[in-house]
């Protein structure tokens, strides 16, 4: 049992850390437009939130360091103090220091508030008018801060990720339970059954749905942190976000924060001009970086977009060549597409220079990998002069999925057991040709059988569906499937067990074949492709 | 049992309202983070009683008071404010709330201040 002080602590830092990451998104636009009023209310109304929290639950130096900030804000917005570079300086120090006091209340060690800073914050407070008093420079953290995920979810994600577990298993035991019912034929047993697997998928929905989490609490950090890179860069950098309330699995947030922070550095390091080069260009002297997401079926689509200079491909080309990744005449041939593909190769810089920010031998490549082990895919646009579009493409959830393994032609398959019926063992003469396919009575009922080896391998003008004698063998093994209550047999060369797997999106060039759901790992290590149920049944539809 | 209904934009201080009066026994009929969700809940759970918070991030709390009153002029709400806001408290009174609490607050302050309210 969690005391009553644990759980004012955990919310109290849950909260503070959420007021935290809005007041560094607020006090980037009260930059920008610093009579904005709306804007002063919030950053107030958090301040003063944070104040009163913190004295409630004992944080002194919290609530005091909150109260002299929104004693500053205070006299901002009473216009009584300017909102000068200077003083936009030193709140925003005292705003770093609010949060790693926020950050340590667990740690360690414990962090006391920067002397200077607290004197500083007392200059521009108590100096109404334009002051004299040199500000004292204050000694910053860091520069080059990592991201974390506040965890809005009161829950450790660690606890969420054994539920999902279990709801795998306990789906693999329900549909051993729903086809020995069958089996049986046994109503009762029949009716539980069909009551066990429905709840089970909602058990199933509904950890997968407790793990989501929007994603804004990662897009609402990157204004401060475009901020900060684009002033250490010399740039004028405006950052549009969109979709932050799009959800998405918290882990797959997480693994896919670093991998921003990078792109988004890249974009502004290498992208976006210094604003005298904007403005000989043409471009307006402020350059643009939208960061955006939105929901595509079983996917989050994240977007981010410059209006830079864009990817010189000869640039790659030649870089590509003096890395020696590819010889100098089969660079040139070499289609745009695949050029492209050079920057996600492991070792592939174009940094001419290290700056603070970027170019640090950290390429594209980590970043690939981050995406390739969620299942995800990343793609890359650009246009010389014009700018350069990322895009990727993430699964919305890591879901589990109980799976029948078999193989065809040596190459290992899987079936999401969802989509299974039954699996049978028939002997060629009780298959029958049927204007061109071939068919099967299975308990009474005929079903329509498929050659699996004949689908999957054969070329669409040789593919002979209906003909009996491309089948090896006597005995057949038939997985039957359905979908929307269609059944259709699947001739299988080998069968092998039931699994637990997890499905990832195909990657390029697979994924134009619909015939496949996805791909996943076996215990071997061997890669296994998951057939796409619906898309075979509609596929074999079409093919009739 | 008496019901209280709370508002205030800190999850935090909805906490420990909620537990202290639930302590107390009294039952808590619904939380407004907002001033629209407040104005909603007043009217739909129709309290006893409405702590209301001054800050709220749409309106302020003195805008959700004379809302509360114009709908049901009986309402009993008590202010709950900073050190600071003695100002804002006082126009609070002359609306019609009846009493105030001072963040950082203590338990008995606080249902002193609750047990008065609804003795009114």
């Amino acid at each position: 049992m969690k005391s009553r002080e644990q759980e004012y602590k955990e919310i109290f830092i849950a909260e503070a850390l959420e007021y935290f990451d809005a007041l560094n998104r607020l006090i980037s636009e009260l930059e920008k437009r610093p009579q904005d009023d709306q804007v002063l209310a919030e950053i107030f109304r958090m301040l003063h939130n944070l104040k009163a929290n913190a004295k409630a639950i004992g944080y002194l130096q919290i609530s005091d360091l909150s109260h002299k900030l929104e004693t500053a804000f205070g006299l901002i917005r009473n216009k009584e103090l300017s909102f000068s570079d200077e003083v936009v300086g030193v709140l925003f120090d005292g705003i770093d220091m609010l949060g790693e006091l926020i950050g340590n209340i667990d740690g360690e060690f414990p962090v006391e508030p920067d002397q200077v800073l607290l004197r500083n914050l007392d200059i521009i407070v108590d100096s109404l008018s334009d002051s004299t008093i040199e500000l004292a420079k204050v000694q910053k953290f860091s520069t080059s801060r990592n991201l974390t995920l506040s965890d809005l979810i009161y829950i450790q994600i660690r606890k969420l990720d054994h539920l999902m577990n279990l709801v795998g298993e306990l789906i693999i035991d329900r549909d051993r339970i729903l086809s020995l019912s069958r089996e049986l034929d046994h109503d009762e047993l029949k009716q539980v059954s069909s009551h066990l697997y429905r709840i089970t998928e909602e058990l199933q929905y509904s950890v997968m749905d407790a793990r989501l989490v929007s994603i804004g609490t990662l897009f609402n950090k990157f204004p401060r942190v475009v901020r900060d890179i684009a002033n250490a860069e010399k740039k004028e950098v405006d950052l549009e976000l969109s979709g932050q309330d799009i959800q998405i699995d918290r882990n797959i947030l997480q693994i896919m924060t670093d991998s921003l922070l990078h792109l988004v550095r890249n974009a502004i390091t290498h992208g976006i001009e210094k604003p005298a080069e904007r403005e000989k260009s043409g471009k307006p002297k402020t350059g643009n970086l939208e960061l955006s997401a939105r929901s595509d079926r079983e996917s989050v689509v994240i977007t981010l977009a410059d209006d830079g200079k864009g990817i010189d491909l000869k640039k790659v080309r030649s870089a590509a060549v003096q890395q020696r990744m590819v010889s100098a005449d089969v660079a040139e041939d070499l289609p745009d597409s695949e050029v492209f593909s050079f920057l996600f190769e492991p070792g592939f810089s174009m940094a001419k220079e290290v700056t603070e920010f970027s170019g640090r031998g950290v390429g594209l490549d980590v970043v690939k990998n981050a995406i390739d082990s969620i299942g995800g895919r990343i793609r890359v646009e650009s246009e010389k002069g014009k700018g350069t579009t990322f895009t990727l493409q993430l699964p919305t959830s890591i879901a589990v999925k109980g799976a029948l393994l078999f193989e065809v032609d040596s190459i290992f398959y899987a079936i999401p057991l969802i989509h299974t019926d039954s699996v049978v063992a028939l002997d060629k003469d009780e298959l029958h040709e049927v204007s061109d396919v071939l068919v099967a009575d299975i308990k009474g009922e005929t079903v329509t059988v498929v050659y699996l080896h004949e689908l999957l391998n054969t070329g669409e003008p040789n593919m002979r569906l209906g003909d009996k004698t491309r089948l090896q063998g006597q005995v057949q093994n038939i997985i039957i499937v359905s979908y929307n209550n269609r059944k259709l047999g699947l001739i299988v060369d080998k069968l092998y067990r039931q699994q637990d797997i997890v499905v990832k999106p195909l990657s390029k060039p697979l994924d134009s074949i619909d015939l496949y759901g996805g791909v996943t790992l076996l215990g071997t290590g061997k890669v296994c492709l998951v057939l796409d149920v619906p898309a075979i049944t509609k596929y074999f539809i079409s093919k009739r | 049992m008496k019901r209280i209904l709370i508002v205030d934009d800190s999850f935090y201080m909805r906490t420990m309202l909620k537990n202290m009066l639930t302590d107390a026994g009294y039952e808590i009929v619904g939380e407004a983070p907002n001033g629209q969700t407040a104005l909603e809940l007043a009217k739909e759970t129709k309290p006893d009683l409405i702590t209301l918070d001054v800050i709220l991030p749409d309106n302020t709390g003195l805008d959700v008071l004379k809302g509360i009153k114009a709908e049901q002029p009986d309402m009993r709400v008590i202010i709950v404010s900073a050190v600071g806001q003695e100002v804002i408290v006082n126009e609070a009174m002359e609306y019609g709330a009846l009493s105030y609490i001072v963040k950082p607050f203590s338990e008995e302050k606080v249902l002193e201040v609750v047990k008065k309210a609804l003795e009114e």
